[in-house]
């Protein structure tokens, strides 16, 4: 048993480093300054380019907000249609990384005042209930892996992503923004118009109901470690 | 050893986002307080396990931005408010054409006419005196008719004074004859009858009062005798308890002084050894 779990602990290690070039890569270009100026002055080819290095990140953004597939593409959509009208008027290009959050943010609430006050559900989500409840290993992204690992990964995955939802909405835009795309507390400051010490309340009780939510399911890294 | 660092000092702390003099302090109080330092330990693990989520792979759609929508955005409030008060005046202008509407205005008029206007009609104007002249007459004639009817009115009122005059001083007369009329004979049968009525009445009332009276006594009587012989009972049984008392008494007296002889009597009974 002991020796599964040193191999899985060298495995998600080796994963690391690709990922941080990746993130390394992207934020290289993303503050690429020229890019910013060009696709400010209306080239659309340099829009184009920005929407490209963007639009993973918003997307999950979204998708991590509403854990639906779905409203995380519509707030991409309609977050980059505006990004690329109004980038012309953004005074200092310094901060478009938090603009453009604060824009997503925006249609983020938005689409969630919508969700609530509709009560309709959509009909592939009636039709397709069953393959709602089936494993997800047909949308996997990574084909070249263990099949069983990936499901496995999965579910460990549904349930993180279950956990995030259970919190309040407020606290999780900024674990989501602090976590996940790496804002300074005073960069989420600015995208949700209040204080930096609001943010790192809400950021430590974020943690807190977090802590409770998977106390309570029993998972911690031994136990991830060990289904892994 | 006082500083304590609150939830946001503490989590700008686990992020690395503490400037040296703050972090210094931080992890201070941390290598002095075994609790900060589990449940920071605590939140490192959080993150840790919520960093295993990661990010869906996603493809950009192309983005088609259409320019002129910036300028005719049909969404807008605004100009869906433009289009309506637009739209609802063409269609009072069309209505105003097919009816034949005229506004004009001037002076202090304002007129709204349908179709084509009519001359307005000339009327024969009054001057100052012939209005006087008509109030003057109105009022004469009201006057007098006002007069005529006061003067009806008020001999209506004293005929019918007068005979409803006449017809009680008629009925007092035959009052005060009637009155006359009755006899001294008469009077005094009716006041015989009268006194020998209360008579009557007073003799009754004495006869049921005596009767009621004497009643009362007797059960008076009955009352007090039965309640002087209560008393006698209740005596009695008082005098038996005390006696019954003084007897146990005595007995037991009488039991304790057998008790007291009999233990002089036995003390007295042991031969006294000397040395």
């Amino acid at each position: 048993m002991g020796i599964f779990k040193v191999e899985n602990r060298a495995r998600t290690r080796d994963l690391r480093p690709i990922m941080h070039a990746e993130i390394l890569q992207d934020i290289a270009m993303m503050h690429s300054d020229a890019l910013l100026e060009r696709a400010a002055q209306g080239d659309q080819k340099a829009q184009g380019k920005l929407v490209q290095l963007w639009y993973k990140r918003i997307y999950n953004f979204g998708f991590k907000f509403f854990l639906d597939h779905d409203l995380a593409m519509e707030v991409a959509q309609k977050t980059f249609i505006s990004m690329c009208r109004n980038l012309p008027s953004l005074q200092d290009l310094g901060k478009f990384k938090a603009w453009l959050y604060k824009i997503a943010m925006n249609y983020c609430r938005e689409e969630a005042r919508r969700k609530q006050n509709s009560r309709s559900t959509p009909f592939d989500r009636v039709w397709n209930l069953e393959s709602e409840q089936s494993p997800r290993w047909e949308t996997s992204a990574s084909r070249i892996d263990d099949p069983d690992r990936q499901y496995q990964r999965n579910e460990i995955a549904d349930i993180l992503h279950t956990a995030l939802m259970a919190i309040n909405e407020d606290q999780r835009a900024v674990v989501i923004m602090k976590e996940y795309e790496g804002l300074k507390f005073r960069e989420i400051a600015e995208v949700l118009n209040i204080s930096e010490n609001t943010v790192k309340s809400r950021m430590y009780y974020g943690l807190e109901s977090l802590k409770r939510i998977l106390e309570k399911k029993n998972i911690n890294k031994d136990t991830i470690n060990y289904e892994l | 050893m006082s500083y304590k660092p609150d939830e946001g000092a503490l989590i700008a702390y686990l992020y690395g986002e503490l400037d040296g003099a703050a972090r210094e302090k931080v992890e201070r109080y941390l290598a002095g307080s075994e609790d900060a330092r589990r449940e920071l330990e605590a939140l490192k693990a959080v993150r840790d396990v919520m960093g295993l989520v990661r990010d869906k792979e996603v493809i950009a759609p192309p983005l088609v931005i259409d320019n002129r929508t910036r300028f005719l955005n049909f969404s807008s409030p605004v100009l869906r408010t433009a289009l309506a008060i637009a739209a609802s005046l063409v269609l009072l202008m069309v209505v105003g054409k097919l009816t034949g509407v005229q506004v004009t205005a001037s002076g202090n008029e304002l007129k709204l006419t349908f179709g084509t206007p009519r001359p307005a009609q000339e009327t024969p104007s009054l001057d100052v005196m012939d209005v006087q002249s008509i109030v003057d007459a109105r009022l004469a004639s009201n006057n007098a008719a006002l007069q005529e009817e006061w003067k009806k009115s008020q001999e209506a009122f004293n005929a019918n004074v007068r005979e409803s005059l006449e017809k009680n001083s008629s009925q007092i007369d035959r009052l005060v004859t009637k009155a006359a009329a009755a006899s001294e004979e008469q009077i005094s049968a009716y006041v015989s009858t009268l006194q020998a009525e209360n008579l009557r009445m007073i003799k009754d009332y004495y006869k049921m009062t005596s009767e009621d009276q004497k009643e009362q006594l007797e059960q008076l009587l009955v009352d007090f005798a039965k309640y002087l012989q209560q008393q006698r009972e209740d005596d009695l049984l008082i005098l038996q308890a005390r006696l019954n008392d003084l007897q146990q008494n005595t007995d037991m007296y009488r039991q304790e002084t057998e008790q007291i002889l009999a233990s002089i009597i036995s003390n007295a009974s042991v031969p006294v050894i000397r040395n």
